[in-house]
């Protein structure tokens, strides 16, 4: 190893583990054979080790602020420390390889998920364990919603003013923006809540079916009736819109003719959300 | 007396420009920007096809843009990352960029990135790597790399040169241009015991394509690079001098934390025509005992909701 890359790998490993500076430091001098008193110049002011938190405390502080950038309702509902305490977990097992700080909390929702108990039964343990990693999933989701490439750039073409009960089903398509979670909590007016900056209430548990999508640039979301979800799902997966009615009629145990006649209704709504589009 | 020549790689003087941030965003589609030019974030907008995208692209067809990245890792010892570059130039066809700069630094190894910048040993093992992998960027980009300064809060044993020693042989190596952040050698030269203006005395005055001014946070022992805090007299000196020694070049005011709002942004940056009428503020150095963040970057988590 050329003495470059030797020092970049024992400052790298000083700057993402967890624990105390001191040890952290001795640790990587004994793993790399670095002496910090020898590689780091001293000032009168401040120690080799001093100098070297400066960096080891700014990374943490630093991916802190992003992550509550990108998690602001979860950040809410389990307070900073405890959500401080998740993020600091996670950068350990984790650490960021990408230039992209979007890619940064990608993960968070399944580690939150994989940090919970195995097993548990009560309501309690529902609200303490669920609620979090479902809240974790949907601010995801927005954040994904944000930047992914959507329909915009095809509305400036002039295209998506078709009178929407004229069309033709076999061009209905889905939004490439478009993503649909189911969680166990309606979660909604708790992150509008915290958006608003107002005090969120604490759901109780209620199967929820959520649709998060953009449409000229603005990012919306909103829970969805049993049926139209499963029709947007379908619509998703499945080869064109017939199919889809099919699958939802099966999912929801009704009638292809019901669920054919609610479409009538609502697809005027779900195109003027950008749900689906028109090709 | 002028002595300085002008030479900036055949770059223009877009005069004074701020960082395009989304907390601006609402402001710049409604609002003429003012500002001569704008500094991006290049990897806000890598992979960003959303709103942000769409206002950088109101924002490029009025206004000049330059593309400023944290992530290249020039002096990293790891492979360069191809996809990274790929990513940037997909960018650069997109914007259309007066030029693309990056930092004299090391953001990770071991495919790891700190999301910092992180200081180099200024030896001439550090010089031979580096100046090979900005030969190799600037064959990939087709254009010169243009590297900043980075503020540092640490110094190694082994290093050799002085940080304007290695930038100018690394510009006698690969004819890339230097972004010239008079905060950063401010920073620097606190923290390090050396003397700014010699610092900004012995660079290679005509590869000087640009200048970042910010405002600093003191920290009691050290000073830290935090872009939150209106210039400080000191920075405006320095900046000065710079611009006499370059003999104009574009300038930028850096401002990632704590952002103010729009006519304050401008406002700020417009101080640099009284500084070269002679006109210092008087502004001192933030001071502050409460944890403060260097490079702040949570900034580049744009708000999805209003
Ligand atoms: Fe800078």
């Amino acid at each position: 190893m050329s003495e470059l890359t030797t020092l970049q790998k024992w400052l790298t490993s000083i700057i993402v583990r967890p624990g105390m500076l001191d040890d952290k430091i001795r640790l990587a001098d004994e793993h790399y054979q670095v002496k910090n008193d020898k590689v780091i110049r001293p000032s009168l002011r401040l120690s080799p080790a001093q100098k070297i938190e400066i960096y080891s405390k700014g990374y943490i502080l630093r991916l802190l602020e992003c992550m509550e950038a990108e998690y602001p309702a979860l950040n809410k509902l389990l307070g900073q420390n405890l959500f401080h305490k998740f993020v600091k977990a996670y950068l350990v097992q984790l650490p960021p390889n990408s230039p992209d700080l979007y890619n940064l909390g990608e993960a968070f929702p399944a580690f939150l998920k994989a940090s919970q108990p195995q097993t548990y039964n009560s309501d309690e343990g529902v609200l303490m364990y669920d609620l979090p990693v479902n809240l974790a999933m949907f601010e995801r989701c927005i954040a994904e919603v944000s930047r992914i490439e959507g329909l915009e750039s095809r509305a400036e073409e002039g295209a998506g003013n078709e009178m929407p009960y004229l069309f033709n089903t076999t061009t209905i398509y889905t939004s490439p923006c478009l993503k649909l979670l189911t969680l166990q909590f309606p979660l909604v007016d708790f992150i509008q809540h915290v958006y608003n900056d107002l005090e969120p209430e604490v759901p109780f548990k209620q199967d929820s079916f959520i649709c998060i999508c953009r449409k000229n640039y603005r990012v919306n979301f909103h829970e969805l009736e049993v049926w139209q979800w499963h029709f947007l799902n379908a619509l998703q997966n499945k080869t064109n819109y017939m199919a889809a009615v099919i699958d939802t009629a099966n999912a929801c145990k009704v009638a292809t003719d019901t669920i054919m006649a609610d479409l009538i209704l609502w697809l005027p709504v779900a195109i003027g959300l950008g749900y689906v589009y028109l090709k | 007396m002028d002595t300085t020549v002008i030479n900036r790689l055949g770059l223009p003087n877009l005069g004074l420009g701020v960082g395009l941030r989304s907390k601006h965003y609402s402001h710049l589609m409604q609002n003429d920007p003012v500002v001569d030019w704008f500094e991006i974030i290049s990897e806000n907008y890598m992979n960003n096809f959303g709103y942000g995208r769409h206002v950088l692209n109101h924002i490029a067809s009025i206004r000049p843009i330059v593309m400023h990245g944290v992530s290249m890792s020039v002096g990293s010892t790891d492979p360069l990352n191809l996809d990274y570059l790929k990513q940037l130039k997909q960018l650069a066809d997109f914007v259309n960029p007066v030029w693309i700069s990056d930092h004299l630094c090391w953001t990770g190894v071991a495919n790891i990135n700190t999301h910092d910048l992180l200081p180099l040993p200024l030896t001439i093992e550090s010089l031979h790597h580096v100046a090979s992998r900005v030969n190799q960027i600037q064959d990939i980009l087709q254009r010169p790399l243009i590297l900043e300064n980075p503020s540092t809060y640490l110094e190694f044993e082994s290093s050799t040169l002085q940080e304007w020693e290695f930038l100018s042989e690394l510009v006698n190596k690969t004819g890339c241009g230097l972004l010239l952040d008079v905060n950063n050698v401010f920073v620097s030269g606190f923290n390090h015991g050396f003397d700014p203006e010699f610092y900004i005395r012995n660079i290679p005055h005509q590869s000087v394509v640009q200048i970042h001014v910010a405002g600093p946070t003191d920290c009691d022992t050290y000073l830290l690079d935090t872009h939150d805090q209106p210039v400080p007299t000191q920075v405006w000196k320095l900046y000065q001098l710079a611009q006499e020694l370059t003999g104009g070049v574009s300038t930028l005011l850096e401002w990632d934390a704590n952002i103010p709002e729009y006519p304050e942004l401008v406002a700020e940056v417009q101080k640099a025509k009284e500084v070269l009428k002679g006109h210092l503020p008087n502004v001192p150095v933030y001071r502050t005992s409460a944890d403060a963040v260097s490079n702040p970057v949570n900034h580049q988590m744009q708000a999805t909701h209003e």
